[in-house]
């Protein structure tokens, strides 16, 4: 059997999960990939990343599956698409739209940020919008004192995917905030980074930095001595974005590619839906009569997640999820997600008298239009 | 999370021990089970929402 010799520094150059954002290849959808508005503050369409609008015009976000061509040019075969729907042309001082993803504080600890052997950073990414000109980036360092460090970008092009590399020093504008105590991150689930893109930022959200990279106390997300693209300056436009690595270093490495099923396992920390999958068929769980009102069922989660989840029902209840008991469905008249923990969660299903003490049920889920939802977003 | 309303939850076994789950309902009438942990950030809007003068309702 022959052998072949594997040099150290080959080994020593592979870093496994040397991504610190998560579906950066926007391949987990567990909400929906249809085109769904923005909202103010919450994940409305891929995993991890959060949307956020609040100008006076509109926005969609959805998923993209790319082009064979596109695909070639950019190794990725998804995509988070943004769609203006609402122009806004006039951007008040509090206005502001972006997309943000953070990072749980523990998993930031090998950057040894607060102190002076705080790490170099690079984020690379793929972007493709009808519009061309400068976009802006940011990142805030959440733990002890709040940073902020206003970035940009600049698409060249219309319509061509073009991907950027953007380097991130601890000392940018030469400031010493994060290689102080106080740019310590806490090692713990909380929030540790976060990066955020930006559609617009009003007045209030951005200072005067000559165009020079500075980390600030101040909430500034953009550099107000750039002139930075409308995003809602008409119905037209659209932003595609994927590939999101951020990586420790001055130089931007080859895209970690995770497999589908760890990406989802990953994303699954921070949301689940019981069932998981939309199969036009019905779901069912066993249930146990508490008393004559109430049937409960208590599920181990497949996924530890961050913290004990935010439960909802989806759907329409005696409609899209229904309680089993006694030879068939008994109309309910509540329902409800209690005793979470981070691992398992309990559902209490509720009737007027229809069900017994210690008789067996089960609760049926469509899973077309039902399911329960389990948030420990971050 | 836009709050309109919480109320606290009790055990359906005896109907008298409080669950560590708050039953939210937003603005828009959705109805959200909240877990009183701090690392959940809907529980940290409902805490937000009580220093700013509102009441937690008693279960039902």
């Amino acid at each position: 059997m022959s052998q072949t010799k594997v040099e150290a520094p080959f080994v020593e150059k592979v870093h496994h999960f040397k991504n610190l954002i998560q579906n950066g290849g926007m391949q987990i959808w567990q909400r929906g990939t249809s085109a769904t508005t923005i909202p103010d503050g919450v994940v409305s369409t891929v995993d991890r990343w959060v949307m956020s609008e609040g100008t006076d015009g509109s926005a969609t976000s959805e998923y993209d599956l790319l082009s064979d061509a596109d695909r070639a040019t950019t190794g990725h075969s998804y995509a988070l698409e943004l769609n203006c729907t609402g122009a806004d042309t006039s951007i008040a001082a509090g206005d502001r739209s972006y997309i943000y993803h953070s990072i749980e504080a523990q998993n930031c600890q090998h950057l040894k940020w607060g102190s002076s052997a705080a790490e170099n950073l690079c984020l690379s990414f793929w972007v493709k919008s009808n519009l061309t000109g400068n976009f802006s980036v940011s990142m805030r360092q959440e733990d002890n004192t709040t940073y902020y460090l206003p970035l940009s970008y600049t698409i060249n092009s219309a319509n061509t995917w073009e991907q950027k590399v953007i380097q991130i020093s601890p000392t940018a504008g030469s400031t010493s905030l994060i290689t102080s105590s106080n740019g310590v991150i806490n090692n713990d689930n909380g929030r540790g980074l976060m990066i955020f893109f930006g559609l617009v930022w009003g007045s209030n959200y951005t200072g005067s930095y000559s165009g020079t990279p500075t980390w600030t106390s101040t909430a500034d997300h953009a550099d107000s001595d750039i002139t930075f693209t409308n995003f809602y300056s008409s119905t037209s436009n659209n932003l595609y974005i994927t590939g999101v690595q951020l990586e420790v270093g001055n130089q931007a490495t080859e895209f970690e590619h995770v497999p589908h099923h760890v990406e989802l396992q990953r994303c699954q920390r921070y949301y689940q839906q019981i069932p998981h999958t939309a199969a036009t068929t019905w779901q069912a769980y066993p249930l146990w009569g508490v008393n004559a009102n109430v049937m409960s069922t208590r599920l181990q989660l497949p996924v530890v997640m961050r913290a004990a989840p935010t439960g909802a029902f989806v759907g329409t209840r005696n409609t899209d999820f229904k309680a089993y008991y006694n030879g068939g469905y008994q109309t309910l008249t509540a329902e409800s997600v209690a005793d979470t923990t981070d691992d398992a969660v309990r559902f209490d299903m509720n009737s007027s008298g229809a069900f017994a003490a210690n008789a067996a049920g089960g609760l049926y889920i469509n899973t077309t239009d039902g399911r329960i939802t389990l948030t420990a977003e971050i | 999370m836009n709050i309109k309303s919480v109320k606290k939850m009790v055990m359906p076994e005896d109907g008298t021990t409080e669950t560590n789950t708050l039953k939210v309902t937003d603005t828009n009438d959705k109805v959200y089970f909240v877990p009183k942990v701090n690392a959940n950030l809907d529980y940290q809007d409902v805490l937000e929402w009580v220093a700013a003068g509102n009441t937690i309702e008693e279960a039902d």
